[in-house]
């Protein structure tokens, strides 16, 4: 056997488990942990596959910045009580991971329609397109191939950084024609 | 000169578009704005006159290609402009009589606080009466022809907050565009027949129209339809109904849109097309007998009103009446000729109606004046020259004009149409002696004074009164085979004299005498205190309702069109009501009723609608899988 | 590189239809969140997949973007998470039920 599979056979089950794990979690932020764990083994898999670049970006960005991110949010609203186990919405339950297993059952299956269950991909992956270094002919396509669309990705972080100041100012303003109802609501 | 007829009715356009977006600032120079743009336009048109004068009397035409105005297959208009001897007299008639208005109204509508307004709409009528008489095609004449309708319109109705004068530009509107609306039937036919809406290319000479001559009945429709619009422009039976109610409009808008100018364009329409109608034969005698009866019609009508405006438009219909009877005997210089001296005295006359309105604060009911030669001496001067010229006592403009029309019928080989013509001008000379004695002599029937106009207001009638008293002279004047008659030769040909059963100077007499004997009846009826008039009403109510309503026309009309058609409105109303509104409102109800039941599916949580996302999205891989 | 590239997608697949299932029976907008978190990243992963089973870096760089976007949309989520809790003092969707028709 070789590594690589080696390593699959290894870090798939616990990328399942740890997403299963996250799902069914009740506390938010043993829900955030298990995703943190879910994300290390998506790098893994990124490493794998050839990609060590963005195996980096995972870890760092991903597993780093986003989930603190998470973590922080949690924190602050002081959310991190346990959601209560009653389901308000009849069937909802029931459905939803019925018509979950049914849409993986699905992608398998387009799967093995598609490409079958042997395929690998060229052999030479590393030496002829990765070559020198895998950030470096990253780069290349980058910069030359998808150079627009990589600019307008600096736009869109700076709306979302402006979003972000617009949104988390607080300002004294008007409340809305539902919010009227709803606190009349209460008062009666 | 002929690259220069475009300005001509341009200067006015350009006044108009500067008045209605800049009247109110302008104040009362707009009307001294307007009155110097028509001038301009008159002087114009008098270079353009001597340009032709110096030419050869064939080849008197000058065309002005502006641009194409649109084109579509074989159909292609230019705006294009025409001056010919015909169009040329049209144009000073309309832009000297007009200037000479306009110069009027500056005065007339002083205290007017929307003058500007008022003068914007004089100078648009102008510039649509200039691009009527100047059009080189049919279409474009149309549009002037439409244009002059709208003027009329918003001049009659220019005082909108009257509801009378409301409904009169209304009634105007509508009446006329009957009359329109067939007109514009008789030109598509001109161009299915023809090919073409050039004057030059349908009113060139029989013959010139390549190979096969369209039958005489095609002729007659085209005519009969291009008459009906002629007809409803100028009031003429049984469209004129609108033209009396029509004086709701301020004086000066009478003198100039509804006697002097507008309602010829329907004598110039048929002289125009004089050859069509010439080649189906039966239009001609259609319009003798139209132009004849509403003479004859109009000039009893006239007789029987009290208001003094009402009285000059009867009076203005039986005068047009008299040209479509010229014009009906193939008469067409005659008919020109009565045109234009009528566009002199009877804008006089209007004008003049106006200074006695001015004086007496809006008093049009002529059984309270009486006697206002003593307050107002000049306008009675002026009145006195204008009606007896319409009265025909020479040397008057007006006893040329119709002396001749008379005497060409006496040629013409129908004695018939004489007599009846004769009768019909010794019935103008009774009716528009009338308010000339009611008015300005006889005993005073009113307390208060009246004041004399102001000398802005004399001015232009006094040219007016110089117009009236030499005109005939100078245009008509047999001796010379009258000037205006030779001018007019090369458009409308040289009229075919027939022999009359009586002499000239015997015909003459006849005129003459009748003409001064109406006036002395109509002074020993209405001034001389020796007969009691106002009597005659209840001593012959029958008569006189009939002569002061005009012979009920309206009526006629009231029952005819009005009644059916308020029945069918109503019938369109439960119409509207049960099945248009009933479908409308149906549908309402049903879509609350579904409304009422969405709610239970739109629950407003992100989850329900997440979940059918995603069974869509199950169901949408499942068919592609399934497919293939 | 001797496993097959489908073993990566039949992951992918897993881990998306799990984040299907946790964004739909979850109530609590972070948890919910985190689930379309995991959904991004196994579209992510298929997309390294076909990467190399293609031999091309097209997918990696599709991928990258994706990282991106994704970064900016977990700042603005979180932003109005923090806001609908500043007015509601709740992070349950089931309580944000204004739009019911």
């Amino acid at each position: 056997m070789a590594v690589d599979t080696l390593v699959f056979w290894v870090f798939a089950p616990i990328s399942v488990g740890s997403a299963i794990a996250m799902v069914i979690q009740r506390n938010a932020v043993h829900a955030a942990l298990f995703l943190v764990v879910n994300f290390f083994t998506i790098a893994v898999f990124y490493l794998v596959l050839g990609a060590p670049f963005l195996f980096a970006v995972q870890v760092i960005v991903y597993a780093g910045a986003i989930m603190v991110l998470f973590l922080f949010v949690i924190m602050l609203l002081g959310v991190d009580r346990d959601e209560p186990l009653l389901e308000r919405l009849k069937g909802q339950r029931v459905i939803g991971i019925t018509l979950g297993v049914g849409i993986a059952l699905e992608l398998v299956v387009a799967i093995r329609a598609g490409i079958g269950f042997a395929t690998t991909g060229p052999a030479n992956f590393d030496e002829a397109v990765n070559g020198s270094g895998n950030a470096e002919a990253l780069s290349a396509v980058l910069f030359r191939q998808y150079f627009f669309p990589f600019e307008v990705t600096s736009v869109l972080l700076i709306v979302a950084a402006i979003a972000v100041v617009v949104l988390a100012s607080r300002q004294r303003r008007s409340i809305t024609r539902a919010e009227a109802e709803r606190l009349r609501g209460d008062a009666a | 000169m002929g690259d220069l007829l475009w300005l001509v009715p341009a200067l006015p356009l350009a006044g108009a578009t500067v008045m209605l977006f800049g009247g109110g600032r302008l104040g009362r120079a707009a009307g001294w704005i307007a009155t110097a743009l028509v001038a301009a336009a008159f002087a114009l048109a008098v270079a353009i006159l001597l340009d032709l004068l110096s030419m050869p009397a064939e080849a008197r035409v000058l065309v002005d290609d502006v641009y194409e105005w649109m084109a579509a297959g074989a159909f292609s208009v230019d705006v294009a402009f025409r001056a010919d001897p015909l169009s040329i007299t049209m144009t000073l008639v309309v832009t000297g009589v007009g200037a000479l208005i306009h110069l009027y109204a500056i005065g007339y509508m002083e205290h007017d606080p929307r003058v500007g307004r008022f003068f914007a709409y004089m100078n648009l009528f102008v510039f649509f009466m200039l691009v009527l008489v100047l059009a080189d095609n049919y279409l474009l004449l149309y549009l002037g022809w439409e244009g002059v309708g709208l003027c009329s319109y918003l001049l009659i109705g220019f005082w909108f907050d009257r509801p009378s004068a409301a409904s009169a530009a209304k009634k105007a509107f509508v009446t006329t565009r009957i009359g329109d609306a067939a007109m514009l039937l008789g030109i598509a036919l001109i161009f299915i027949t023809f090919g073409s809406l050039d004057f030059g290319e349908v009113l060139a000479p029989l013959g010139a129209a390549d190979g096969a001559t369209p039958s005489s009945g095609t002729f007659t429709v085209i005519s009969l339809l291009l008459l009906a619009g002629a007809v409803g422009k100028s009031a003429q039976l049984p469209l004129h109904v609108w033209l009396p109610d029509a004086m709701e409009g301020p004086t000066p808008v009478s003198a100039l849109i509804h006697a002097a100018t507008m309602v010829t364009a329907g004598v110039y329409l048929v002289i125009r097309s004089h050859v069509l109608f010439e080649l189906s034969g039966t239009a001609l005698t259609v319009v003798l007998v139209v132009g004849l009866l509403g003479a004859i019609y109009a000039a009893l009508a006239s007789i029987g009103q009290f208001d003094i405006k009402r009285a000059l438009a009867y009076s203005t219909m039986s005068q047009i009446g008299f040209m479509f009877f010229a014009v009906g005997m193939r008469f067409y210089e005659g008919a020109m000729l009565l045109l234009v001296c009528h566009a002199f005295y009877k804008a006089l006359l209007f004008l003049t109606a106006g200074n006695v309105l001015h004086g007496l604060d809006d008093e049009t009911d002529m059984r309270r004046m009486g006697g206002l030669r003593a307050d107002m001496p000049i306008s009675a001067v002026w009145f006195g020259i204008g009606a007896l010229s319409l009265a025909g006592i020479p040397p008057l403009a007006g006893f040329f004009a119709k002396d001749e029309i008379v005497g060409f019928a006496a040629t013409s080989g129908r004695e018939i149409a004489w007599l009846l013509a004769t009768v019909g001008a010794f019935m103008s000379a009774l009716y528009i002696s009338r308010p000339l004695f009611l008015a300005f002599f006889g005993r005073r029937r009113t307390e208060r004074t009246a004041h004399e106009a102001p000398w802005l207001m004399q001015a232009p009638l006094a040219l007016l009164a110089l117009l009236t008293v030499g005109g005939g002279i100078v245009l008509g004047l047999q001796a010379e085979g009258g000037r205006l008659a030779t001018f007019l030769e090369p458009v409308v040909g040289a009229a075919e004299h027939g022999e009359a059963f009586l002499s000239d100077a015997g015909l003459i007499a006849i005129s003459v005498v009748l003409a001064v004997a109406a006036v002395a009846i109509a002074y020993w009826i209405w001034a001389s205190g020796r007969v009691d008039w106002q009597a005659f009403p209840s001593r012959q109510p029958e008569l006189a309702g009939w002569l002061s309503n005009a012979f009920y026309v309206n009526t006629l009309y009231a029952w005819l069109v009005q009644h059916p058609g308020k029945g069918f409105a109503h019938v369109l109303t439960s119409v509207d009501d049960r099945v248009i509104d009933g479908a409308v409102n149906e549908v309402a109800e049903d879509v609350g009723k579904a409304s009422r039941i969405a709610p239970r599916i739109q629950r407003g949580f992100v989850r329900t609608y997440a979940l059918g996302f995603l069974l869509g999205a199950v169901a949408l891989l499942l068919f592609l899988g399934w497919r293939g | 590189m001797s496993t097959p590239v489908s073993y990566f997608l039949v992951v992918s697949a897993m881990l998306f239809a799990i984040g299907t299932v946790g964004v739909l029976v979850r109530r609590n907008a972070l948890v919910i969140f985190m689930s379309v978190e995991l959904q991004l990243n196994a579209v992510n992963l298929a997309l390294v997949a076909f990467s190399r089973l293609h031999g091309n870096l097209n997918g990696q760089v599709l991928a990258f973007f994706s990282m991106v976007v994704a970064a900016a949309e977990v700042v603005v989520g979180l932003a109005i998470i923090v806001t609908v809790y500043r007015r509601r003092q709740s992070a349950s969707v089931d309580d944000l039920t204004v739009l019911r028709g």
